[in-house]
């Protein structure tokens, strides 16, 4: 064995021999580290919490609609409607930082589109490779459009669950023709079920997708969109992006101060927005507690090893006696702190999850047990130990033993 | 074995010094068993400090077995009093929550060639000192001579060719304080170096030869130390 294992043995030998002093300042880390880790529980929980509502709702998702605060359904002549452009998409995904995805959003009602002795007039949305994954929407058969055709202007298009109902009874409509406004288009998937929206007006299984490239170059033959939409990376940055793409397509659009946009930048819902919030608040307040603890954790034990230091001042003069070098016990003392804070801390963590566990059960919180809050709390209180055993250890280092063992003690 | 030339030392507190030793000049040959009297506060622990390389001498020359450890590291120090010195002291200073023989293996912690057979040795440094059947108690379950053997042993594990020991009976009863002196007198018949501090004439009788450490310095002579009150019979040993 090294000299430092032979130490390392003895300090382990001398922690276990002191029971109670032992656990005494281990307690003091342990209360930290058990915070910390009930923290991480529920922070961790929190954060599912967000994404889950983030993705139920679609907070994390803006709508740029042409045309002002007038109508989607509005007669085509109302001023505004062509102005929302492919490349304003372009310069929202470029200029604005934290919109992780975007797509534009061409439709029209009156479609028609005919297999075989069926036909069916429907919506037609002619859309980016990106945009299915920003609506988080999927494909019950088949595939969502590609890149590549949108490169190559495909005539490829997918079914809404109604539409495909209506055209192939039998089903099987993937890789089947069907003639779109006249075109021959092969079917390339059909949407799973949806529903219509909140509002029931919108009815999303009637309806068809296109590439936007092939929509705005041969079905509806116009560059302008209807909408943009924007998948923002953060939900609770949606406010502040939202503001920024208004600026930018004022700017663009060369809207006036004091005149009327000829768009609308339309965000998630309030309500949803609060509960974000209140679960983000939650998250970041319970960290910040549970680093308070861990550092008066780490106080108490600063604080008990000082005490300790002057109260075992004789043996660290007999260790210096019997062939101790100053550095020996200095390296005794700042084990003693790392080893007391690690026992303390696998102490904290196993209460800390014991605690989000119950709180978990009793409503108060959502959590979830990972192996990151062990991983965390690891590090932690190794970080304690070493940082607030340091002073006490250069204390006992420095101690003049000739001076402890002149003192006669009682 | 032991060189002592003009050795000083004072301490300061404060704006206050001590001076403590004020020149002392000293020899002692290998084997010899040495005590060195003097009342409290004459400064034996001092020096005894100094001989064990615990302290450092402000001015004056100490050489131990031919070497000048003056400007010796700390580390230098440590070792050479790992390896040439065993100490016993008035209280003991065992480890509480240690057993005899944990006790008694603590100065192979810090010897860096680092015996296989130190258990071994261990016990049999508790033999020699009586103390076979005691190897796992705790200190609060022996005597207070029993505590000093342990210490004794501890002292001796190392094979040190110099002991020193500071009070050693101070804590003990008579009878026990007897067994202990008649264990330092059966290590000294050995051929180890003792040095032992004491007040106690009778304690020192027991010794090869005394040394009077008066107001800082070593005295010449019976004379001197009664004229210091120190002795109240004729120091008769040989």
């Amino acid at each position: 064995m090294t000299r430092s294992q032979r130490i390392a043995t003895d300090v382990f030998a001398s922690l276990l021999a002191h029971k109670q002093r032992t656990v005494l300042m281990m307690l003091g880390v342990a209360a930290g580290v058990g915070v910390l880790s009930a923290a991480i529980v529920i922070s961790q929980g929190a954060e599912e919490r967000i994404m889950g509502l983030v993705e139920k709702h679609g907070l994390d998702m803006l709508m740029v609609r042409a045309g002002g605060e007038v109508q989607v359904f509005a007669p085509q002549s109302d001023r505004g409607l062509a102005t929302l452009v492919e490349s304003d998409a372009r310069a929202i995904e470029d200029e604005i930082p934290g919109t992780e995805l975007v797509s534009v959003v061409q439709n029209q009602r009156g479609i028609t589109v005919v297999h075989e002795d069926r036909s069916v007039t429907t919506r037609a949305f002619g859309v980016d490779a990106d945009w299915l994954e920003i609506r988080r929407w999927g494909t019950a058969e088949g595939e969502f459009i590609s890149e590549t055709d949108m490169a190559a202007m495909a005539r490829v298009v997918m079914l809404g669950a109604k539409v495909a109902g209506a055209l192939f009874p039998e089903g099987g409509a993937v890789g089947r023709t069907v003639r779109v406004n006249n075109d021959p288009y092969t079917v390339k998937g059909v949407f799973i079920e949806m529903g219509t929206d909140a509002a029931g007006i919108d009815d999303w299984d009637d309806r068809i997708v296109v590439p936007f490239t092939t929509s705005s170059r041969r079905l509806l033959n116009r560059p302008y969109l209807e909408q943009i939409v924007i998948r923002v990376a953060d939900a609770r940055r949606v406010p502040e992006t939202a503001e920024r793409v208004r600026n930018l397509l004022r700017v663009r659009h060369g809207v006036a101060p004091g005149e009327q946009d000829d768009f609308f930048v339309r965000e998630p819902e309030d309500i949803e927005n609060a509960a974000l919030e209140t679960a983000s608040t939650l998250s970041a307040l319970s960290m910040a507690v549970a680093i308070t603890a861990l550092l008066a954790g780490g106080m108490v034990i600063m604080n008990l090893m000082l005490a300790a230091v002057s109260q075992r001042s004789h043996e660290i003069g007999l260790r210096r006696a019997i062939g101790a070098r100053a550095s020996d016990v200095g390296r005794q003392f700042l084990l003693e702190s790392l080893f007391v804070a690690l026992g303390g801390g696998l102490l904290g963590v196993t209460a800390g999850i014991v605690v989000a566990a119950g709180l978990a059960a009793a409503g108060a919180a959502s959590s979830r047990v990972t192996w990151v809050p062990f991983a965390i709390a690891l590090v932690s209180c190794t970080l304690v130990g070493l940082v607030f055993g340091l002073y006490p250890a250069r204390k006992a280092a420095r101690l003049d033993p000739a001076a402890t063992l002149r003192q006669r003690a009682a | 074995m032991i060189e002592m030339d003009a050795l000083t030392k004072s301490y300061r507190k404060g704006a206050a010094v001590t001076e403590v030793l004020k020149g002392v000049t000293l020899r002692i040959r290998q084997g010899e068993f040495v005590a060195v009297m003097g009342r409290s506060g004459s400064g034996k622990s001092t020096l005894l400090n100094i001989l064990g390389l615990l302290d450092r001498p402000d001015g004056g020359l100490y050489r131990l077995d031919g070497t000048d450890f003056s400007t010796a590291t700390d580390d230098a120090l440590s070792a050479a009093r790992n390896r040439k010195i065993g100490f016993v002291f008035q209280q003991f200073h065992l480890l509480e929550r240690a057993s005899a023989l944990r006790n008694v293996t603590l100065p192979l912690l810090y010897a860096d060639d680092e015996p296989d057979d130190g258990t071994e040795r261990a016990k049999q440094a508790l033999a020699a000192v009586g103390l076979s059947d005691r190897t796992h108690h705790l200190p609060n379950e022996l005597s207070g001579g029993e505590q000093q053997r342990v210490a004794i042993a501890r002292a001796l594990i190392n094979r040190p060719s110099l002991i020193l020991a500071d009070e050693p009976t101070g804590n003990l009863d008579e009878r026990a304080g007897v067994e202990i002196l008649e264990i330092f007198r059966r290590l000294a018949g050995e051929g180890r170096t003792i040095v032992l501090v004491t007040h106690d004439a009778s304690i020192a009788s027991r010794a090869d030869r005394t040394v009077l450490l008066i107001d800082g310095r070593i005295a010449d002579g019976p004379g001197a130390a009664r004229a210091a009150g120190l002795l109240g019979d004729p120091v008769a040993h040989e």
